[in-house]
């Protein structure tokens, strides 16, 4: 799902200079109103009305098929804690949050700052190096199928380096979540890279230069002058992330089916089957959905509080 | 001679100095140097942590089956096989019309939207309008709304309007999209307004300024956009896993997954699927790379 920063709301739209006749004023207002109204449409209808739906449905017993959908009022919400399935969802997602949000963005950061430097071959190594963000979730999990197969890309390096072994690490309960959480830090770093990227190149050059007057090494600057000065990429980075990863789905659908033994079952893919593939759990599917839209929202605030930054552009 | 001697007295220092500073560029050149080796090693490590699984996979789409998994590993097809993509074609259930599928639909959201989005971002730009500031925060304070959240509604809502399993059922859901609406804002808002108010005295109507001046001017805006939305709804596969429900209705995303399903073992196959499937997105990424780039860079999309 197509989502931005929440760090936009800093930009309002300007109000134009009053036009000189109330003529000509009521005719841009006509226009205005006509020309937004794909997105009031949009809004009404797909947001706000979709939204204020899946609350609804959240209250009740729903079945897609069924005629009467009782009224249960707020049991679909107290009963997920003592639902096993999405207790042990709701663990692992958490767990692959936050090994997948630190590790691409730490990583994403690290390629941004090898590639923002006069190096020849620069271009075709920020080309080389983004192609894992453009080729679909689909895509890149068939890739990994592969390199994850038992006599597949993994093992085979491994072999070269003396390492055999014939690990089948999508049917293992221990490596089938870090597998996954690999190949989304793999897949995302490079797009999130891009954009520390364009932060970088707004760093004037006299910081550093004056860092290194100041006797600055190549650590010391990264700490003290591109972190910091970074921030409101880093909160943008952070909770696209939180939000990519509280979603994680389609990996997970392709290569494990939440299994084995629900080592990978992610709270997306619950409420995927909750929604498709049980009956009468629909409403429980929206409460859960409420629920992990929640969790996001709180932890992309509580992001921006920990980065705590004003953020202007 | 007493002139020259607080010379020399001077000189000397400067000599030896300088024959102490002399050795040290040449250190330097030379850390230089191992440095440059080390970073251009360090640049290939990561060059083939990035890229070697897309080699391997062009390289197995030309295998054997059962040379892409054999042990020991291969790097090149000990014979080629070109006919794999035309067996992808042949040989899978509906490969072809899902081919169509995505370029279909993908085309629609992408006109849909070059359009819609240009038109509510100028708004949002240049026209005073009641409830614009309101409308301007809502659009920004709801993209943080976690996509999952909507597909239940969404659901039963194409399900009543009969548009699950139909051609209609993305376009409607993705006419408009409130990201790239905000690009389009912020570019309109970067150009100059001189054209519009010389258009404004002409007595064009705002749609004729809209669509005649405005429109042409915003090329590279159009093109972020159109780019951005073409790889985001050829690459899409949960809102056509969801909508969708007969595999004549799939693009190629779905149809790839589900026919991993069916034909586990088939890894040439798979492979060459896997190309055919990233090759639009790879030809539209190079060709243009610059609105790409900049778009996500803008707006931290993919």
């Amino acid at each position: 799902m197509a989502t931005l920063a929440p760090q936009a709301p800093a930009i309002t739209a300007e109000p134009r200079t009053k036009p000189k006749r109330s003529g000509m004023a009521a005719a841009q207002r006509r226009a205005g109103l006509l020309f937004v109204a794909p997105y009031v449409l949009f809004f009404v209808i797909l947001q706000a009305g979709a939204f204020g739906f899946a609350i609804w449905v959240s209250f009740h017993h729903y079945d897609l098929l069924a005629l009467d959908n009782p009224f249960v009022g707020l049991r679909n919400y107290l009963r997920l804690p003592a639902n096993a399935d999405f207790m042990k969802a709701m663990g692992n997602t958490v767990e692959y949050a936050v090994v997948v949000v630190i590790l691409q963005t730490a990583f994403a950061l690290l390629l941004a700052v090898l590639l923002d430097t006069k190096i020849k071959g620069r271009n075709f190594f920020r080309s080389t190096w983004y192609t894992p963000s453009i080729a679909s979730s689909v895509v890149i999990s068939m890739i990994f199928l592969y390199v994850y197969h038992p006599t597949g890309l993994l093992n085979s390096i491994l072999g070269v380096f003396g390492i055999h072994t014939t690990i089948a690490y999508l049917q293992s309960t221990t490596w089938a979540l870090p597998a996954i959480m690999f190949l989304n830090i793999w897949t995302t770093a490079p797009t999130f890279m891009l954009m520390f990227l364009a932060g970088l190149q707004d760093i004037p050059r006299e910081i550093y230069e004056a860092a290194e007057v100041d006797g600055a090494g190549a650590v010391r600057k990264l700490l003290s002058v591109t972190i910091p000065l970074l921030r409101p990429i880093i909160f943008l980075v952070v909770s696209l992330g939180i939000i990519g990863a509280f979603q994680v789905f389609d990996q997970v659908f392709i290569m494990t089916n939440g299994g084995p033994l629900k080592a990978t079952l992610t709270v997306a893919y619950l409420i995927y089957l909750n929604l498709f593939k049980d009956t009468g759990t629909v409403g429980i599917a929206c409460a859960e959905a409420v629920t992990l839209g929640l969790i996001i929202f709180g932890l992309t605030l509580l992001s921006r509080r920990v980065i705590d930054t004003k953020i202007e552009y | 001679m007493s002139i020259a001697t607080p010379l020399a007295g001077t000189n000397a220092p400067i000599v030896a100095a300088e024959e102490e500073r002399r050795p040290q560029p040449d250190t330097t050149e030379r850390t230089n140097q191992l440095e440059a080796v080390v970073r251009y090693i360090l640049y290939g490590i990561i060059t083939l942590f990035l890229f070697i699984p897309f080699a391997m996979t062009v390289l197995s789409s030309f295998k054997t089956s059962a040379e892409v998994i054999a042990f020991p590993p291969t790097l090149l097809p000990s014979v080629w096989h070109p006919e794999n993509y035309l067996r992808v074609f042949t040989e899978t259930q509906n490969f072809p019309r899902q081919v169509f599928n995505g370029f279909f639909v993908t085309l629609i959201v992408v006109a849909l939207n070059l359009f819609f989005d240009a038109l509510v971002g100028y708004a949002f730009a240049r026209l005073e309008f009641p409830f614009k500031n309101l409308l301007f925060a809502l659009m920004i304070g709801t993209m943080v709304i976690p996509g999952f959240v909507f597909f239940v509604p969404r659901f039963i809502m194409l399900q009543h309007a009969g548009l699950i399993n139909t051609y209609g059922a993305l376009p409607v859901l993705y006419f408009v999209q409130p990201a790239y609406i905000l690009l389009m804002t912020q570019f309109f808002k970067s150009i100059p307004k001189e054209l519009e108010e010389a258009a404004i005295m002409d007595g064009l109507g705002w749609f004729g300024i809209f669509w005649k001046i405005v429109m042409p001017l915003a090329r590279p805006a159009l093109l972020a956009t159109g780019i951005l939305t073409f790889a985001g709804m050829w690459n899409n596969f949960l809102d056509w896993l969801i909508y969708m429900q007969t595999s004549n209705m799939f693009n190629i995303q779905l149809g790839l997954a589900t026919f991993r399903s069916v034909y586990q073992n088939q890894w040439d196959l798979i492979m060459a699927g896997s190309v055919i499937a990233i090759l639009p997105i790879l030809i539209v990424y190079v060709a243009g790379q610059r609105y790409f780039v900049r778009g996500i860079a803008t707006t931290g999309l993919k």
